[in-house]
């Protein structure tokens, strides 16, 4: 009964007990973290429904991809022109880049960070993206059984996708690094300045540092750098030229090497531990990388 | 006959949230995808008795929380705020297309922006993000477009008393 007497009707009652119940399971699963029931809820979900999203997938996919080329074609004379640009750059660029491989070469060897070239990998097909439009993640067909763990990175021919975050026996979810509660830890290759980049939440990237004492070039390659991820991994190219104005704090926008847009398979690397890595992560989601903590769906 | 629309409600917002996983993947104009599930339980609002809609809108929320990056129960309290405003709109004296695609438009955006304002509150920072604005309105627009098959779907499929608000 509201204090003017007027008694609540019971669509109004129902909506205010469903809203509540809606608060209380978001900040339990907020609230909790690692094997919880919500995520053990959210695995199974995820379980039951890749069977039928593969069959959509595998059905819908050739004829999506004509539809989409089509509503793609108004846009390929701009990207057309874009990458004419990008080639003349990354020719000039070309030259330029053989004395600093051999300086970042020699930095590698000194700092222990070779490449991830040959590190195991699992290659995956992403068969559902995110339930809705604000959604960064993706999920591949490849799970436990296939000895993918929660922290793993995620790959393509490109650069770095993103991280598991969520692993049944069979799928797993990939949290991509263009979410802003994604952080990775990163060098810039030609001044081996090391910074943070961070998801935006849209095509691009937002590239932290914090001892930039050189200025970042447009172009210039930014790696992961071992912290988290397997180091060398491409995670994009600075999209500005900057240089600190205040400090050694310098802030860029990355544009980054995959084409989120456009993923079909991935890999994902398996052969590499972020054990020794700072595991803090600010997605209660994410549970702390580990090859031997218990691992959703499995026995 | 209860149980039974409910269910039939609930397999359709279900392969709505699928469709949107799998089909929308692909095909995103501009880089946005509909919002299928939630265009799904307003067409479904139109249709179903307000304890049912409110009770599928909860459910179906629930089951595209669950298939989402974001905490549970998110997508769940958005679905029920569209679902009851829905339900509080329908019986106006607003009749005719334009005035169901407004409908249609104005409680995605509605959709959208709660979820966006409950997923800021609880830690997603969706607000602050640099092409919000392009995630809520450019889906509600792509719900206008795809309106009247889904209009079309839930009406042959739950069989709706008759209405003042109807496509």
């Amino acid at each position: 009964m509201f204090p003017s007497g007027r008694r609540l009707d019971r669509s109004t009652a129902l909506f205010i007990t469903l809203l509540a119940v809606g608060f209380l399971i978001a900040t339990f699963d907020v609230r909790s973290s690692g094997d919880s029931v919500t995520t053990v809820i959210r695995g199974g979900a995820q379980t039951l429904a890749a069977p039928i999203q593969e069959a959509i997938d595998l059905v819908v996919r050739p004829a999506v991809g004509f539809v989409d080329g089509i509503s793609n074609v108004a846009g390929l004379s701009d990207q057309n022109e874009r990458l004419e640009g990008e080639v003349r750059r990354l020719e000039q660029r070309l030259l330029e880049t053989s004395a600093l491989e051999r300086r970042v070469a020699e930095l590698e060897a000194i700092n222990d960070l070779a490449p991830p070239e040959d590190l195991a990998t699992v290659t995956a097909r992403i068969y559902s993206a995110g339930a809705s439009t604000f959604d960064q993640i993706r999920l591949i067909n490849r799970g436990s059984d296939n000895g993918i763990v929660v922290g793993q990175a995620v790959v393509d021919e490109d650069g770095l996708i993103g991280r598991i975050d969520l692993v049944t026996k069979s799928s797993a979810r990939v949290r991509l690094i263009t979410d802003p509660l994604v952080s990775v830890g990163v060098r810039v290759q030609d001044t081996n300045h090391t910074g943070v980049v961070t998801g935006r939440g849209d095509d691009l990237l937002r590239l932290d540092m914090f001892d930039a004492t050189e200025p970042v070039r447009e172009g210039a390659v930014v790696l992961t750098d071992g912290s988290l991820f397997p180091p060398g991994i491409v995670v994009g190219f600075a999209d500005e030229t900057k240089s600190a104005d205040v400090g050694f704090a310098l802030r860029v926008t990355v544009d980054p090497a995959a084409a989120f847009s456009q993923l079909d398979f991935v890999k994902v690397v398996v052969g590499w531990s972020p054990l020794d890595a700072d595991v803090e992560d600010r997605d209660p989601l994410v549970k702390a990388p580990s090859f031997t903590e218990p691992r959703l769906g499995g026995a | 006959m209860t149980s039974g629309k409910v269910i039939i409600a609930l397999g359709l917002v279900v392969a709505a949230v699928l469709i949107q996983t799998t089909v929308f993947q692909h095909i995103r104009p501009l880089g946005y995808a509909p919002a299928l599930g939630m265009l799904t339980v307003i067409a479904l609002s139109r249709f179903l008795d307000p304890e049912q809609a409110l009770f599928v809108a909860f459910t179906g929320g629930f089951f595209q929380d669950l298939l989402s990056a974001s905490p549970l129960g998110l997508w769940a309290s958005t679905f029920t705020v569209v679902a009851f405003i829905a339900l509080k709109v329908r019986d106006r004296e607003i009749a005719g297309t334009p005035a169901v695609l407004l409908g249609v438009f104005g409680l995605t955006v509605i959709g959208q922006l709660t979820y966006a304002v409950l997923g800021t509150l609880f830690g997603q920072g969706i607000i602050n993000r640099p092409e919000f604005i392009g995630h809520v309105f450019v889906p509600a627009l792509y719900n206008v477009v795809l309106a009247y098959p889904i209009f079309w779907l839930t009406k042959v499929t739950v069989r709706p008393p008759e209405r003042t608000w109807a496509a």
